[in-house]
């Protein structure tokens, strides 16, 4: 017991005392840390990562809380249970984390409906003029508003394709699918969304 | 003019923007997991020893246990019970029977 304390407070003063980024680390490297309870690692992970998987929850859930709140969550998960990540069965740390966050997306969405995306959501960037800054409102709101039309897997491979800039063999693995399948749900996807952007194109 | 389209939708699909995540998320979950304890990584031996633990006896206890299964199997392994005196009772209990059944 004793030492289990001594363990533990070895561990804090050695989480302070080290760097926050460790970009010499691989994340395979983060993660046997993690596993061995470093806080510091864990950060580190946290620091080179949260940005995208926000991206991609961004992607699902249209809303900067719940997609803060899935990012925070998939995190926390891996801290209290670093047995979750099994690297002889994943590949890859981001590709079995993108997994993660899709699925808790996807939970969050079964529960939850989305809010219809209105003007006043879409995000404007304020260095473009007046005129061009609408069109492009409108444009972005009106593609949100196709892709919210498309089955979950069509959604998902552009969202990790074009948005994420994943290749597509990274896609697919990320869903579990053949290369040619993915390809085909990309494709189907675009079919769909020319017809219904045809005015924006 | 298809070709157009095409790149056109791409460059969209490209140019998604997505509203930032604040500037603290990544210290939110780093400051939010310092308080969390982590569930400690137990392997498959380890799992079995907590198991046998957990059934752990002490000593007094080891001498009854053991006490009460060699009583068991020595129950057990003794063959039936063939004296003369458990026959002589037997037969006395037939020949009881037997005088039932001629009465009726």
């Amino acid at each position: 017991m004793y030492d289990r304390v001594r363990q533990s407070q070895l561990q804090i003063i050695l989480d302070n005392a080290m760097p926050a980024a460790w970009p010499d680390k691989d994340d395979h490297e983060l993660l046997e840390r993690i596993q061995d309870g470093n806080g510091q690692a864990f950060a580190a992970l946290v620091e080179r990562h949260s940005d995208r998987f926000y991206r991609l929850a961004y992607r699902y859930l249209q809303s900067k809380e719940a997609a803060e709140d899935v990012v925070q969550d998939a995190f926390l998960k891996l801290w209290e249970n670093p047995a979750l990540w099994q690297p002889q069965r994943n590949s890859k740390f981001t590709t079995w984390f993108y997994r993660v966050v899709v699925n808790l997306c996807l939970d969050l969405r079964k529960r939850k409906r989305p809010a219809p995306l209105d003007d006043e959501t879409s995000v404007i960037d304020e260095r473009q003029p007046a005129d061009e800054m609408m069109i492009r409102a409108q444009e972005q709101n009106a593609l949100e508003k196709a892709i919210g039309t498309l089955p979950e897997r069509q959604r998902t491979a552009l969202n990790l394709c074009f948005d994420l800039e994943l290749t597509n063999q990274e896609a697919a693995e990320i869903m579990g699918v053949r290369l040619k399948a993915l390809q085909s749900l990309i494709m189907r996807a675009k079919t769909t969304l020319k017809e219904r952007m045809k005015d924006y194109l | 003019m298809n070709g157009n389209r095409d790149e056109k939708l791409d460059n969209m699909l490209r140019s998604r923007r997505v509203e930032p995540a604040g500037a603290d998320l990544a210290q939110r979950i780093i400051l939010k997991a310092r308080s969390l304890p982590q569930a400690p990584h137990i392997s498959f031996w380890d799992s079995m020893r907590q198991l046998f633990a957990e059934f752990h006896l002490p000593k007094p206890g080891y001498v009854l246990a053991s006490a009460l299964i060699l009583g068991v199997v020595i129950g057990f392994s003794t063959p039936q019970d063939r004296s003369p005196i458990a026959e002589e009772s037997s037969a006395s209990v037939q020949g009881f029977l037997a005088a039932d059944e001629t009465l009726l």
